[in-house]
């Protein structure tokens, strides 16, 4: 799994509805593995919007993974910045693991790159 | 003789239905099921190529991954999620982004993604509710503005099936040859050593849509705007507008 598909995730247990702990989902014993992926810049930047930074923010910071606080004002003329955004979220994966809910403490695996959001039936 | 479509009559709760009489039957067929999913098609490739740079979109129910790969050069993104684990394997193998989960309970935060499609997939839930739910959920992750290609079997198809006009509800014959049977108990009760085992038969649980149908869904779910409908391969299909 890559992260730009944690951003978009949310812990979705029934009454798990804090927005503030169900999103972003922790992780947790996260077996990383970088793979190149070529770059492209204009999706980098026409898909920015569709990303939460202070969520991007907060968990690259617990893998240890560089990126700004906050967007650039021109981030289409900053190369270094962009550069830094596609390893983030295109070429960072999270092989093994597991993605924790601040929230509920719901725990999801994820076995050989592969999330499993699958809930119990008391959850859903 | 030819396994012909059977009226469904099995007394099970919607989600024992989908789970005996789909999600196992997938899991089982998985392999040769992708095999026989491989040519885009046009409308929903039409759709994929159209999407603008920087698009971000989920398919719900991406079996194989047949479209997750449409739109090369990287200048869209697509996260793929099917509830067959069997087949998200597949997937995975191909390098797509991939998750195992169920279409009525959407693991995004709402308005996550620019757009959703779901081919070929809400038909299989057994009841109206939990149709109406689906597509709730593939709206519910896109953000306003954003749009949704929903594809359903329909009632009246042109091709090799043939459905009895006023049975919406049936069982749907999937033959997997002994050669590629991957569910190792079955083949081992189905052959001995040095014995040819037989092919197997499994059913999945269909709702065909009638002409119609599908845009009264949306109509009823709310909070979209009809864009494109019509019938495309024996599927009755929707293009809506996430308001």
């Amino acid at each position: 799994m890559r992260l730009i598909t944690h951003n978009m995730l949310k812990c979705h247990v029934k009454n798990c509805t804090d927005p503030d702990k169900q999103f972003p989902l922790r992780f947790k014993d996260v077996q990383l593995e970088q793979i190149d992926a070529e770059r492209n810049n204009e999706f980098l930047v026409r898909m920015l919007p569709r990303i939460d930074w202070p969520a991007l923010s907060k968990t690259t910071k617990e893998l240890d993974i560089t990126l700004p606080e906050t967007v650039p004002g021109n981030p289409e003329d900053d190369e270094e910045f962009l550069q830094a955004l596609h390893t983030a979220i295109l070429e960072t994966h999270i092989k093994q693991g597991s993605m924790l809910c601040d929230g509920c403490g719901h725990e999801y695996k994820i076995t050989n790159g592969i999330p499993n959001m699958l809930l119990a039936e008391h959850e859903i | 003789m030819k396994e012909q479509p059977v009226a469904d009559t099995l007394q099970l709760s919607e989600a024992d239905k989908e789970d005996q009489y789909v999600h196992q039957v997938y899991d089982e067929i998985a392999t040769h099921f992708s095999d026989t999913r491989f040519k885009a098609w046009p409308v929903i490739e039409r759709y994929l190529l159209g999407l603008p740079v920087g698009s971000i979109g989920a398919d719900i129910g991406c079996g194989n991954g047949k479209y997750l790969g449409v739109r090369g050069s990287g200048d869209i993104f697509m996260v793929g999620t099917d509830r067959s684990k069997a087949l998200v394997g597949i997937c995975a193998q191909r390098g797509f982004e991939c998750q195992v989960s169920d279409g009525l309970d959407l693991p995004y935060r709402d308005g996550a993604f620019d757009f959703a499609i779901s081919i070929a997939v809400i038909h299989h839930f057994a009841s109206p509710e939990r149709r109406a739910r689906a597509v709730a959920e593939v709206l519910r992750v896109v953000r306003p503005g954003g749009s949704v290609l929903v594809f359903a079997w329909a009632l009246e198809q042109n091709g090799r099936r043939k459905f009895d006009p006023n049975t919406q509800d049936v069982l749907v014959p999937w033959v997997l040859p002994a050669s590629k049977a991957q569910c190792s108990a079955g083949r081992d009760e189905l052959a001995g050593e040095g014995e040819s085992a037989q092919s197997k038969v499994f059913h999945r649980y269909y709702h065909l849509f009638r002409k119609g149908e599908l845009q009264e869904l949306f109509e009823q779910v709310g909070g979209c705007t009809v864009i494109e409908n019509g019938y495309d391969r024996d599927n009755w299909y929707i293009i809506a507008q996430k308001i």
